[in-house]
């Protein structure tokens, strides 16, 4: 097992999960694992199917419980009984089966659930039309209105939309389940883009997929797992595309 | 580029004037348009719209409703049972708008809690208002409704305003509200978003069986109050109530650019849907044709509303505008 801890020492710590354990009834899912993202990182989860990767995040955004072991955020120990609580800390999470509804307007969709309104619960259309603008630029998406809906937008803009909406709501550490499968390169190449963005503007990511020619270049470290257990845990310089899919396959 | 709901309005009511403008010439002495036709056709599609919005608001959140016609005949005939025992009318009246709430939230909570699709928890309540109700009501063996006996209250229901009849300035709240709901505060989204992708409404926090819920519940209370007003109209409780409605209500949904699978619709389209579905009944029997032909014209109206959609939306995605 390759360990690296020189680079992230504890106090660069954002999300830190520690000796966590999963069991899906007999089965164990997780099996001790140790997974941390510092401020500003970028970290490749990599890994087969059924290595765990989306067990793993599923417990760092709330979905589930770890059945042992605990989760440090920003250095203070959380439990989490639901995805709301994750994101009130500022831990969102876009979906390999993106969350938009496809019909709504590019801003409907960014505001889902927390639309900005008036008085009396009346939505001030004009201000979120204006502040999804704002938040598709800043992660360098450029749409002409946020009136189109979602569905006329490419896979990637979608995709942008998604992002877009996760650092809107200032997230601390967005992490991105498969974000780039089921797109063409192109398409793959402008996700990647929002995600370098994202360390621009100070924010963490967890990079989940199989893909390890999308995530290299982005990333800043890897953590491979393998049948519920870590098996590396490497930063960029040391490591290798031939080496991880190694790892992965192993 | 304007929002598709505002293309599949726009074509509502061109359908609209279409159907309106055939009859009024048609009809022998151009008698469609003479002024007791106008307020006839007011009463009725007013009674008719009022249960309509609620149907196309849930319909933008993803269910539909088998039940209206025995949820009007169950508020009706409780209505009329309460009158009977001598109570007071309005305090009957917020009894009815009670059961119909309760009407909506049994169907809402069938659906979303048991996990039922809502075309198979509604037709059950369907039969099983329409049973109870008819266990209950031997036919000829009510009482009328006499109305007048509070002239405040009849007013409020079937009277007039400046020469229009209530039911249509009722209509026109009603209106209003949904629109507003709708379109402009943050419910209306919620109900867009339930409806067009559930998981991802849920995945943001929104609380998507509430949403039904209430949607199933604005239906009940639509129906509670629109049972009243035929009540008192018809000076009786009335087997034949809203009979075919609910079909009707969703041909009314359909016509107006509402998706049968939640998401997108808008409440000037399901009014002008409503309306077109109105007159053609009225429209006809002015002809002289038989009613039953109705039937056939709504639904060669919805298939070729379909069709022309189907067809629309894949030149309209050629032209990289719309998708799907």
């Amino acid at each position: 097992m390759i360990e690296n801890q020189g680079l992230c020492a504890k106090k660069e710590k954002l999300a830190d999960m520690v000796n966590i354990h999963k069991w899906y009834g007999r089965i164990c899912a997780l099996k001790d694992v140790n997974f941390t993202v510092g401020y500003n990182e970028v970290v490749g989860l990599v890994g087969d199917n059924g290595a765990g990767k989306s067990t793993l995040i599923k417990i760092l955004s709330g979905y589930h419980k770890p059945d042992k072991g605990e989760i440090l955020f920003e250095g203070k120990k959380v439990v989490f009984n639901s995805p709301a609580e994750a994101r009130t800390l500022g831990i969102e999470t876009v979906y390999q089966e993106q969350a938009l509804a496809p019909h709504q307007s590019i801003a409907k969709n960014i505001f889902i659930g927390r639309e900005m309104t008036k008085m009396l619960g009346l939505i001030d259309g004009k201000k979120m039309n204006e502040e999804s603008m704002k938040a598709l630029r800043r992660i360098g998406l450029h749409l002409r209105s946020p009136d189109i809906p979602v569905e006329s937008l490419s896979g990637g803009e979608r995709q942008g939309v998604a992002i877009a909406r996760a650092t809107y709501f200032s997230a601390k550490l967005i992490i991105l389940d498969e974000p780039t499968a089921a797109l063409s390169i192109k398409e793959a190449q402008k996700v990647l883009e929002f995600v370098e963005l994202l360390r621009d503007e100070g924010i963490s990511a967890v990079f989940i997929t199989h893909n390890l020619y999308h995530v290299f270049p982005v990333a800043d470290r890897f953590v491979v797992l393998s049948h519920g257990e870590k098996v590396a845990d490497v930063g960029k310089e040391e490591t290798s595309i031939d080496e991880l899919s190694k790892l992965i396959v192993s | 580029m304007r929002p598709i709901a505002y293309y599949r309005s726009l074509s509502t009511l061109v359908a609209f004037v279409a159907v309106f403008v055939l009859f009024a010439s048609l009809s022998p002495g151009h008698h469609f348009i003479a002024l007791g036709n106008i307020e006839i056709l007011l009463v009725m599609i007013s009674e008719f719209c009022i249960v309509l919005l609620g149907v196309g608001l849930l319909m933008i959140s993803g269910e539909f409703d088998l039940s209206i016609p025995s949820s009007l005949l169950f508020c009706s005939f409780i209505f009329l049972k309460l009158h009977n025992i001598g109570l007071n009318l309005f305090l009957s009246a917020f009894i009815v708008f009670g059961v119909g709430l309760l009407i909506g939230l049994v169907n809402g909570l069938i659906t979303t809690k048991g996990r039922i699709p809502s075309f198979i928890t509604t037709l059950g309540t369907m039969m099983l208002w329409a049973g109870i109700t008819s266990i209950f009501a031997p036919p000829g063996a009510e009482r009328a409704i006499d109305a007048s006996v509070l002239p405040l209250f009849r007013d409020i229901f079937i009277g007039e305003v400046w020469g229009v009849p209530i039911q249509f300035l009722w209509f026109i709240v009603f209106t209003l509200i949904s629109g507003i709901l709708l379109h402009f505060h943050r419910f209306g989204c919620w109900i867009y978003i339930t409806g067009d992708n559930r998981e991802a409404a849920r995945a943001m926090g929104i609380n998507t069986d509430l949403v039904k819920i209430i949607c199933f519940m604005l239906v009940g209370f639509l129906c509670a109050f629109s049972a009243i007003m035929q009540s008192i109209r018809a000076h009786t409780f009335f087997v034949g109530i809203g009979s075919g409605w609910n079909l009707m209500a969703i041909a009314g949904s359909v016509i107006g650019g509402t998706f049968l699978s939640g998401g997108v619709g808008s409440v000037p389209g399901i009014i002008l849907g409503g309306l077109t579905i109105g007159i053609i009944e009225n429209g006809l029997t002015m002809l002289g044709i038989s009613y039953f032909l109705a039937w056939a014209i709504y639904g060669s109206l919805i298939l070729s509303y379909v069709l022309f959609y189907m067809y629309l939306g894949k030149k309209l995605a050629v032209m990289g505008r719309w998708r799907g």
